[in-house]
C-alpha cells in the first residue's frame, strides 16, 4: 500500500471512532435552558440503497415490514417514491452525473416547522430536543399537510379513525436513550445521529476533508430556516430529488404577517365603526335611535 | 444565531394578546355607554 | 315554483298577530303547527331536492363510518383539501359575506335604502355559517375532536386555523343575535325583542370585525403553501384578496338569492318594498362594480410585485386570464352597465358570472392552482358522492331558509308592536 492509501485508512479510522462517539446520544438534558436540537446527518455518498433503514423503522414503529430483498429492491427503486401513511422513511434511487445515488427521504424536523405553526390544536409539536411529533388531540384538518414544503405528513384516508403519520425521530426511543431505528441498522453509517451542532460540524468537516467528493453545500443548513435532517451529496441537490426553490425563510414566518395584524384589526375596527356610527347619528329628536346605539352585549355568550 | 440550534416559539405572545383583546372588547361596552352619556335626554 | 303562492291576505294578517305562548306546552303546540307544511308538498323543487338530500344523508353516514378515502372522496396525500373544504366551507363563507357588508352599510353607514333586505341577508349568512362552516365536522378526519380548539386541547394560538375556527363559532353567535329579533317577533316575545334589538349594534360591530378577520383568515391558511401554489395566485397579500373579494362575492349572492326569494315570496312584500327593490339592486350593483374594479387592479399590482408577469403566457397563465378577465372584469362592467340602465336582468347575469368567478378563485387556491404541476393522472376531481353531499347540504339549507321566511317576519313587515320599538 502507498502512503496515500495508508493515510486514507488512518483518516477514515479516526473519523469512524469520532463518528461512533457521535452515534450514541448523550443522555437528554431535562429542560435546561438552551437544550439543543438533535438531528441526523445523511451522507448520500455512503448510502448503498439496501433499505435496511426502511425495515428498521417499520420494526420499531409497528408498521408493515417492507420486503428488502435484492430482487425486490431492484424493482422498487426504479421510480422515486414518497413516504406514505405506512412508511415513515423510504430510499429513492437517482441516476446522476456521478452514477446512481441513493437518498433516504423522511421528515426533515425543521427548526421552525410549518406543520407546527399550522396546527390549531398543537397536535404537531416541536420538542425542545428537535423532534417534531404528532399527538392524538389532532382534529384531522390536514393543514399540516398543506403547510409542509417537503410534503411529509400523511393522512390515513382508508381509516374511519385516521391519524397523521410521519417520522418522529423516534421520540419514544430517544427518551429511553436509544438511537432512532433507522440509524441503528444502517450498515454504512450513512446516517449519523447527534446534536444539530455536532452533525453540522461533522458535515462541514467531511466536505473540507474531501473537496472533490462532496458538493459544498449541506442541504438543510439554512433551507426553510434550517432543518435537523442535514444532507451531504456528491451532486447538485436538484439531481437527487431536492427542491432548490424553498428559500431560507422559516415557513411559520409566512403566516406571521396576518397573525400579527389580527390584534390591530380587533382594536381598530370596533373603534372605527363606533366612531362612524356615532358620527352619522342625527343629534336632534332621535331619542329612540340613541337608545339603540348603546350596546349591552356583543352576543359573545 | 442560537435559533439554529434551539427552539424559540415565535407565537408565545399570541395567548396574552388574545386575552388583552377580549378584555378590550368587554371594556369597550362600558366605554361606549360613557361616550353616549352627554346625549340630550 | 308555482306551488309557493299560498298565503291569502287573511292568513298574512293573522300571522301579524303574536301567538299566545304562556307555557312550554303552548310552545310545543305552536312549534308543531309551524312545522306543518304549508300548501302543496309535491312541488317540482321538492320532488327534485328531497331525494338528493336523503341520498346525501346516507352518504354522510357512510363517510363517518368508513373515513375520507375512496370512493367517498378523491382526496389524496397531494390534495388534502377538495370540494368539501374548498367549495362548501371556503367558497360558502365568501358568499355569506353579504351579511357583514350589508350590516356595515345599514347599521354603521346608516344607508336606510338597503334596510328591507337586511333580515333575509343576515338569515342567509347565519344559515350559511351553520351549514357550510358547520359541515367542517364532515371535512376533518378526526371529527370527534372538533371541540378541541374551543376547549383548550390545545389552544393553538400559533395557528391561523385556530383563529378561523373561533371566529366561525363567535360569528354564528353574533349573527344569531342579529337575527334573533325576528325570532322574538315570531314567538310574540315582546320583552326579548326589546332586549335583543338593543344588542344589534354590538353584534353587528363584533360581526363585521370577525368577518374581516376570518374572510382574510381563510386566505391566510394558504400562506405556507408558497411552494405549491402557482405564482400568479400566490402572494403575501392573499388575505387581503380574500377579504376584498368576499365583499362582491357576498353582494352577488345577495343579488342572486334575492332575485329568487323576491319572486317566490312576492306575496309577503308590500308595495313600498317592491318599489325599493329595484333601487337596492342598482345600488348593490354599483358597489360590486367599484370593488371589483379595485380588486382587478390589486391583482395586477400583486402579479407585477411578485415578478410573475412572465407566467401569463403559459397554460396556467391563460387560466388566470380567464378568471381575471372573464369572471372579474367582464361582470364588473356588466354591473356598471346594469346599474346605469337599471337593467335588473343584466345585474343578475353579472351576479351569476361573479359567483362563478369566486368559485373558480377559491378552488384554484384549494386544488387547481395548488399543486398545479402534479401530473394529470394524479390530480384531484370530486367524486359523485362528494358532489351529492355538497348538493344535499345546500338544499337542506334552502329548505330551512324557506321554512323560516314563510313563518317569521324576514321579508314581510314585522308586527306593529315590534315596529313601535324602533330600529330593527
Amino acid at each position: 500500500m502507498d502512503r496515500r492509501d495508508f493515510l486514507k485508512i488512518m483518516g477514515s479510522g479516526f473519523a469512524s471512532i469520532a463518528g461512533a462517539d457521535l452515534l450514541i446520544p448523550k443522555r437528554p438534558l431535562a429542560s435546561t435552558p438552551g437544550t439543543e436540537f438533535y438531528g441526523i446527518l445523511v451522507d448520500t455518498t455512503r448510502c448503498i440503497g439496501c433499505r435496511r433503514c426502511e425495515l428498521g423503522c417499520a420494526e420499531v414503529n409497528g408498521l408493515p415490514l417492507p420486503d428488502i430483498s435484492e430482487s425486490t429492491n431492484q424493482t422498487v427503486l426504479k421510480t422515486p417514491r414518497k413516504t406514505t401513511d405506512r412508511q415513515y422513511t423510504i430510499i429513492n434511487k437517482y441516476e446522476t452525473s456521478e452514477g446512481p445515488i441513493y437518498v433516504p427521504k423522511r421528515c426533515m424536523h425543521c427548526n421552525q416547522p410549518g406543520c407546527v405553526a399550522a396546527c390549531p390544536v398543537k397536535a404537531m409539536r416541536k420538542r425542545e430536543q428537535g423532534h417534531v411529533t404528532w399527538d392524538v388531540n389532532c382534529i384531522g384538518c390536514r393543514l399540516c399537510m398543506i403547510s409542509c414544503p417537503f410534503d411529509i405528513p400523511k393522512h390515513e384516508y382508508s381509516k374511519a379513525f385516521p391519524r397523521i403519520q410521519k417520522c418522529n425521530l423516534c421520540w419514544d426511543r430517544f427518551n429511553q436513550g436509544q438511537l432512532p431505528g433507522c440509524v441503528e441498522v444502517c450498515p454504512t453509517q450513512a446516517l449519523m445521529f447527534g446534536t444539530r451542532r455536532q452533525i453540522l460540524e461533522e458535515g462541514k468537516r467531511r466536505i473540507a476533508a474531501n473537496p472533490g467528493k462532496y458538493v459544498d453545500h449541506i442541504y438543510g443548513e439554512y433551507e426553510v430556516g434550517g432543518t435537523s435532517h442535514l444532507y451531504l451529496s456528491a451532486v447538485p441537490f436538484e439531481q437527487i430529488g431536492f427542491r432548490n426553490d424553498l428559500g431560507t425563510v422559516p415557513y411559520p414566518e409566512y403566516s406571521t404577517g396576518f397573525l400579527y395584524a389580527v390584534p390591530f384589526i380587533f382594536v381598530l375596527w370596533p373603534i372605527a365603526m363606533l366612531g362612524m356610527n356615532r358620527g352619522t347619528k342625527k343629534e336632534n329628536g332621535e331619542e329612540k335611535e340613541e337608545h339603540h346605539g348603546e350596546e349591552t352585549d356583543k352576543g359573545k355568550h | 444565531m442560537n435559533e439554529l440550534f434551539t427552539y424559540h416559539d415565535m407565537f408565545s405572545s399570541k395567548g396574552p394578546e388574545y386575552i388583552i383583546i377580549i378584555i378590550f372588547l368587554i371594556i369597550i361596552i362600558g366605554f361606549w355607554a360613557f361616550v353616549n352619556m352627554n346625549a340630550k335626554r | 315554483m308555482a306551488g309557493e303562492k299560498l298565503e291569502t291576505v287573511a292568513v298574512a294578517a293573522e300571522k301579524a298577530e303574536s301567538p299566545k305562548i304562556k307555557s312550554f306546552g303552548d310552545f310545543i303546540d305552536f312549534l308543531k303547527k309551524e312545522l306543518k307544511p304549508e300548501g302543496s308538498i309535491a312541488t317540482p323543487f321538492n320532488i327534485i331536492s328531497l331525494p338528493i338530500m336523503l341520498l346525501g344523508y346516507v352518504f354522510i353516514v357512510l363517510r363517518l363510518a368508513s373515513g375520507l378515502g375512496k370512493p367517498i372522496t378523491n382526496l389524496s396525500q397531494q390534495y388534502p383539501w377538495g370540494l368539501w373544504i374548498g367549495f362548501d366551507v371556503v367558497t360558502g363563507v365568501a358568499f355569506a359575506g353579504g351579511a357583514y357588508v350589508l350590516c356595515f352599510i345599514v347599521y354603521i353607514l346608516r344607508a336606510e335604502k338597503y334596510h328591507p333586505i337586511i333580515r333575509a341577508t343576515v338569515l342567509n349568512g347565519f344559515l350559511a355559517y351553520l351549514f357550510y362552516a358547520g359541515a367542517i365536522v364532515l371535512d376533518i378526519g378526526r371529527w370527534w375532536n372538533i371541540y378541541n380548539p374551543m376547549v383548550g386541547n390545545n389552544f393553538g394560538v400559533n395557528a391561523v386555523m385556530f383563529l378561523v375556527a373561533w371566529h366561525f363559532f363567535l360569528y354564528m353567535l353574533a349573527e344569531l343575535v342579529e337575527f334573533s329579533p325576528a325570532i322574538a317577533e315570531w314567538l310574540g316575545a315582546r320583552k326579548a325583542r326589546k332586549i335583543l334589538g338593543a344588542m344589534t349594534l354590538g353584534a353587528v360591530i363584533f360581526g363585521i370585525t370577525l368577518s374581516t378577520l376570518h374572510q382574510s383568515g381563510l386566505g391566510a391558511l394558504m400562506m405556507m403553501a408558497k411552494s405549491k401554489i402557482h405564482p400568479l395566485w400566490y402572494t403575501e397579500f392573499i388575505p387581503i384578496l380574500y377579504f376584498v373579494s368576499s365583499i362582491f362575492a357576498g353582494l352577488s349572492l345577495v343579488i342572486f338569492e334575492g332575485s329568487i326569494s323576491h319572486k317566490v315570496f312576492a306575496y309577503q312584500l308590500d308595495e313600498h318594498h317592491k318599489e325599493q327593490y329595484n333601487d337596492i339592486l342598482v345600488g348593490l350593483s354599483r358597489i360590486c362594480a367599484v370593488v371589483m374594479f379595485g380588486y382587478f387592479f390589486l391583482k395586477i399590482l400583486l402579479v407585477v410585485h411578485g415578478h410573475a408577469v412572465k407566467y401569463i403566457n403559459t397554460p396556467m397563465g391563460y387560466w388566470w386570464l380567464l378568471e381575471m378577465i372573464g369572471f372579474v372584469l367582464v361582470p364588473c362592467f356588466a354591473f356598471l352597465r346594469g346599474a346605469q340602465r337599471e337593467d335588473t336582468a343584466l345585474i343578475k347575469f353579472a351576479a351569476i358570472i361573479t359567483m362563478i368567478g369566486i368559485i373558480l378563485n377559491r378552488l384554484n387556491y384549494t386544488f387547481i392552482a395548488y399543486n398545479w404541476y402534479v401530473p394529470l393522472s394524479e390530480k384531484y376531481w370530486p367524486t359523485p358522492i362528494e358532489l351529492t353531499v355538497t348538493a344535499s347540504i345546500i338544499l337542506t339549507e334552502i329548505w330551512v331558509f324557506r321554512w323560516m321566511v314563510r313563518r317569521m317576519p324576514v321579508l314581510r313587515e314585522p308586527p306593529a308592536w315590534a315596529k313601535a320599538m324602533g330600529h330593527d
